[in-house]
């Protein structure tokens, strides 16, 4: 069966009012994301990566062009709507792993299955922290954890939510080598196992090569490296 | 449960609600048990006026009362008593004497009680009844006059009563100077027998009402249109107008401290309010990217919200009623009378204060909390969406709201917004310029000094804040301290323990010498002597007084009736020259009576001294302290001009406990001397006086407590950044020595100037209240400016350095993780 396209731009321009004037991040980006393939968005600092991040998740509203999720129009949503689109579609995982520091791990992780009125919430959240390791720390609060333990319950968290599209903002930015390949193989394994379709964000070469396509952002032009 | 409250309990766990709850609960409970205090105080004051009018209410008349309002009291369940007043002639054996007498009907005294004694000249017990039919309670004074005593018959025209008592204190008694006669009091139903009131006869008729305040206003308006000339409706505060002015005096500062704690409450709120929305940006932009849509939240913090205030007001109004209970009950071991209970409808207030507080302070911030982009869990510097205009003014109406609803003016809450408005520019002109001069002295900071002054300039928009808010509380303290202390300085002065509690009266100058002689052995304090003789003021300048006032009203008091004149060489006690010469051969005019006349220096006025015509000019001014119970006259005239006039002399005294008994002995000596006794009144003010003194104390202290609270939480609200600022110093290598110092520096020096800034602001503001609202002499006040700055720096460095302890204490590493 032929894969459908989950993330669709088109003519996607951005432009910010700063000090010094107008500035355009995105030039005319148009691309296309297929259902279940895994996405790297690499580039150099400040090329405007987290912004395409933000829009494509509708974090934020572009200036002019197209944006759609699985053929839903996207970008001119009210924010009422892409909240509902990003609560039925996407989960997040971010660099600084934005755990809510007043909630227990397992607390975390009910979190978007609760916003949805899932009343198993919390069984589901004990499945998939137990999935990715901390069975032993459900209760324990995000200061009480490492930076990888941390960033696992964030993926926890990510998939509770049972997304179709996981974005991922420099996932191991904050890690150390051991925590970041355990990370990496934990969202590269849901991502097989639930046939999710990952947009990630990176500046690491190696995790960029492990995803099906690489997209290089310069200059607010997105060009697709050949593997 | 539902998700909002999972939520919510999360958050309870976390602290963060806690610091809210904790603000609405300071709020409520400190409007809710000064309000209910406040109320309290209030029916206890109405109660002891009340006991001088022998009920809540009173309607006079010189004629008979008209039987419908009787019978409308009546339907209203009114209580009501009847009091007819006259002088008449009482005979006993051979004796005969001018009295005033008093008929009264059974449950006469509503309010307040007899004293009456069963042994000449004594002191009197307290007691519950009136005189029964074919009784009669005679003053001592009126028994050694006609030589009778308990037991005897006396005579009052054609019926014949029975001395039951010796009457000591009676209730509702009229003090004026006109009621000195004798006096005795009967029951009502023996009236008609004695025949002695006939048409054309000078009576003096009253309705004694007494229930609850609704009743009786309904009642007061029902009544009042029908009023005639010669009927007067009469309340409590009416009747003792220096009772009333004391009492209105702590009322004004009641009110203005219960203002001032919502103002309090506010602040509070406010910055609990902000530091629930910083510590909640976060957890708004993740849920948000999580999927939960606008709505939906404004549904969760609305929902928690709402429950936060049902809670927080439960809570509030429980410890404000608690508060006022514990306030009461050691007043009530200081005071012999019991406060009645307060109006619970009162409670409503502090709710309303909940309410309101939580719908500006709280609900706009929330609203900005929900329109946070998603975008700031990728961009963490995204900050809220600025619009602290609208916040600032939604904070202020409802500030202005609240305070408008609790004093029910306008008057007091524009006088405040206007000082905090000028204290804000004040604050940030002279917070603005120290800050900058602090960070000049220190570039290059090594030391904790130079580190702690360069942080004021860093932060330069939250330390302004910080220190308008410290110099409020700080100035809003000083003010109630300076206010407390003229205010009981000023009643005390006022009226001295030996303060005169009788005056004689019709005294002619050969009894002079006599009773100087007797008040000289017993050792009896006394002003000097007064000639007094009776004229009226016919015209000012030429021009009659009728032509110049032919309306009835609105006739200046010193035209209005018969004046006491006298004259005297030098100005008396409690008198002080304001213009003029009172040497002069001419008037001394009293100020007050002066300006209402608008009469000034050289002006003539023309005046009857029983037939006889004078035309004087005024030569001087002066201002009278008609609280100091010496005798006290509006006009004062030269001695040549009524040296030939037949005088009275009056004095006053001051008559103790024990020296009453041979004093009224000594007295009966002279039966033609009229001697009028206001000690009752006196104690009565004095009582009153020593009770609002102890209240007001105990509220400054209430309202002090609530001030620290709110110094507390505004430390708080910026402890993050000065937490992670000393845990970066110390991973830097710096000693805690060094951190410390630098923080007490940074609060020390707000300390100060906010307390330097408040001092100045408070003796403009005692200056005003001073001379506007407590009618008081404005004065200078040292200690404010000593005080100040010192309560300043000690306070805040304590409260600072105990709230940042944990910078001091806890390793850097898990400061900096927790961030």
């Amino acid at each position: 069966m032929a894969k459908s396209t989950a993330i669709k731009v088109t003519n996607l321009t951005h432009t910010v009012t700063s000090n010094t004037g107008n500035l355009t991040i995105l030039k005319g980006i148009n691309m296309e994301i297929m259902e279940g393939q895994s996405v790297a968005i690499v580039g150099s600092s400040g090329s405007g990566k987290s912004t395409l991040l933000g829009l494509l998740a509708g974090l934020d509203v572009n200036t002019s062009g197209d944006i759609t999720l699985y053929d839903q129009p996207f970008s001119d949503q009210s924010e009422e709507n892409r909240a509902l689109i990003r609560g039925q579609y996407v989960g997040f995982v971010f660099q600084s792993f934005h755990l809510l520091p007043s909630l227990q791990a397992i607390e975390n992780v009910m979190l978007p299955a609760e916003l949805k009125g899932d009343k198993d919430a919390r069984k589901k959240a004990e499945a998939l922290l137990e999935k990715v390791g901390l069975s032993h720390r459900l209760t324990h609060y995000p200061n009480q954890l490492s930076g990888g333990e941390q960033q696992r319950v964030a993926i926890a968290r990510a998939f509770a939510s049972q997304p179709k599209i996981l974005f991922a903002d420099e996932p191991t930015g904050n890690l150390d080598e051991e925590n970041g390949n355990l990370i990496i193989e934990l969202l590269f394994d849901l991502n097989k196992s639930q046939g999710t379709t990952l947009v990630m964000v990176t500046h690491d070469n190696e995790l960029a090569k492990m995803c099906n396509r690489q997209l290089v952002m310069s200059a607010g032009q997105l060009t697709e490296k050949s593997l | 449960m539902s998700f909002t409250f999972r939520l919510m309990l999360r958050d309870i766990r976390s602290g963060d609600l806690i610091t809210l709850l904790m603000a609405l609960i300071i709020s409520v409970s400190t409007v809710t048990s000064i309000g209910l205090f406040v109320d309290r105080l209030q029916l206890s004051f109405e109660q002891e006026s009340a006991n001088l009018l022998a009920a809540d209410r009173l309607i006079r008349s010189d004629e008979l009362i008209s039987d419908d309002w009787k019978l409308e009291a009546q339907n209203l369940s009114l209580e009501q008593a009847e009091r007819t007043s006259f002088t008449t002639m009482m005979f006993a054996k051979d004796s005969l004497q001018l009295s005033q007498l008093s008929a009264v009907s059974d449950n006469y005294p509503l309010r307040g009680a007899y004293l009456v004694d069963d042994t000449l000249f004594g002191t009197g017990k307290s007691t519950a009844d009136s005189p029964k039919q074919g009784e009669v309670w005679v003053s001592s004074r009126l028994a050694s006059l006609l030589n009778i005593s308990i037991g005897d018959e006396v005579e009052v025209g054609e019926a014949s009563l029975t001395v039951s008592n010796y009457l000591v204190r009676d209730p509702g008694s009229s003090t004026s100077a006109f009621a000195i006669s004798p006096r005795a009091v009967m029951n009502i139903q023996d009236l008609a027998a004695t025949n002695v009131i006939i048409p054309g006869s000078r009576v003096r008729y009253s309705l004694l009402l007494a229930g609850d305040r609704e009743t009786l206003s309904e009642y007061e308006e029902w009544v009042k249109p029908q009023l005639e000339d010669g009927q007067r409706w009469q309340t409590p505060a009416q009747r003792g107008e220096r009772i009333g002015d004391t009492i209105g005096r702590a009322e004004s500062f009641l009110l203005l401290a219960g203002t001032l704690a919502v103002v309090m409450s506010g602040v509070a709120m406010a910055l609990a309010s902000a530091r629930f929305v910083k510590r909640h940006l976060m957890q708004v932009a993740i849920l948000k990217t999580l999927g939960a849509t606008p709505k939906l939240l404004t549904r969760i913090f609305a929902q928690q919200l709402f429950a936060l205030l049902i809670v927080g007001a439960l809570i509030g109004l429980g410890i404000g009623w608690g508060i006022q209970e514990i306030i009461a009950s050691l007043l009530s071991s200081l005071v012999s009378t019991s406060l009645p209970a307060p109006s619970v409808d009162r409670l409503w207030l502090g709710a309303a204060t909940g309410f309101i507080s939580m719908l500006v302070f709280c609900l706009p911030l929330m609203m900005r909390l929900i329109k946070i982009s998603p975008l700031s869990v990728l961009q963490p510097n995204a900050k809220i969406e600025q619009n602290t205009l609208f916040v600032y003014v939604i904070g202020f109406i409802g500030m202005y709201g609240l305070m408008c609803l609790y004093t029910n003016g306008i008057l007091l809450p524009s006088i405040m917004t206007v000082v905090i408005a000028g204290i804000s520019l004040l604050v940030a002109g002279i917070g603005w310029l120290a800050f900058r001069l602090g960070r000049s002295l220190t570039s290059g900071a090594t030391s904790g000094w130079q580190i702690g002054l360069a942080s004021l300039y860093r932060r330069l928009v939250p330390n302004l804040f910080q220190l308008l808010v410290f110099t409020l509380i700080i100035m809003l303290t000083l003010i109630l301290i300076g206010i407390k202390s003229s205010l009981i300085a000023d009643w005390q002065q006022q009226l001295p323990e030996d303060a005169p509690n009788h005056y004689l009266f019709n005294v002619q100058a050969n009894q002079i010498e006599q009773i100087d002689n007797e008040t000289t052995q017993l050792n009896v304090e006394k002003s000097d002597w007064y000639p007094m003789v009776r004229g009226r003021v016919t015209a000012v300048n030429e021009d009659l007084v009728q032509d110049l006032y032919p309306e009835e009203r609105g006739e200046p008091e010193l035209f209005e009736r018969e004046l006491n004149l006298t004259w005297s060489d030098t100005l008396g006690q409690g008198n002080e020259l304001v213009a003029g010469d009172f040497s002069a051969e001419g008037l001394s005019v009293e100020q007050e009576a002066a300006k209402e006349a608008n009469l000034s220096l050289g002006d003539e006025l023309t005046i009857n001294i029983g037939g006889n015509i004078v035309t004087l000019p005024i030569t001087s001014v002066r201002t009278v302290d008609w609280g100091s119970m010496q005798p006290n006259f509006y006009l004062i005239l030269p001695k040549s001009a009524l040296e030939d006039y037949p005088a009275n002399f009056v004095s006053s005294l001051f008559i103790s406990d024990e020296s009453a008994q041979p004093f009224y002995r000594a007295m009966s000596q002279f039966p033609t001397v009229s001697i009028l006794n206001v000690g009752d009144i006196l104690k009565q003010i004095q009582t009153i006086i020593g009770q609002l003194s102890q209240a007001i104390q105990l509220v400054l202290l209430c309202i002090l407590s609530a001030g620290a609270l709110v110094l507390l939480a505004s430390v708080r609200s910026t402890l993050e950044e000065r937490l992670e600022e000393g845990a970066l110093l110390r991973v830097l290598g710096a000693k805690s020595s060094l951190v410390r110092q630098a923080l007490f520096v940074e609060f020390g020096a707000l300390g100060f100037f906010s307390g330097l800034i408040a001092a100045i602001g408070a003796e403009a503001c005692l200056y005003g209240l001073q001379v506007f609202v407590f009618n008081t002499a404005p004065s200078f006040h040292l200690s404010l400016w000593l005080f100040g700055p010192l309560i300043g720096v000690g306070v805040i460095s304590t409260i600072g350095i105990f709230a940042s302890r944990t910078v001091l204490k806890v390793p850097p590493m898990l400061l900096l993780r927790g961030l």
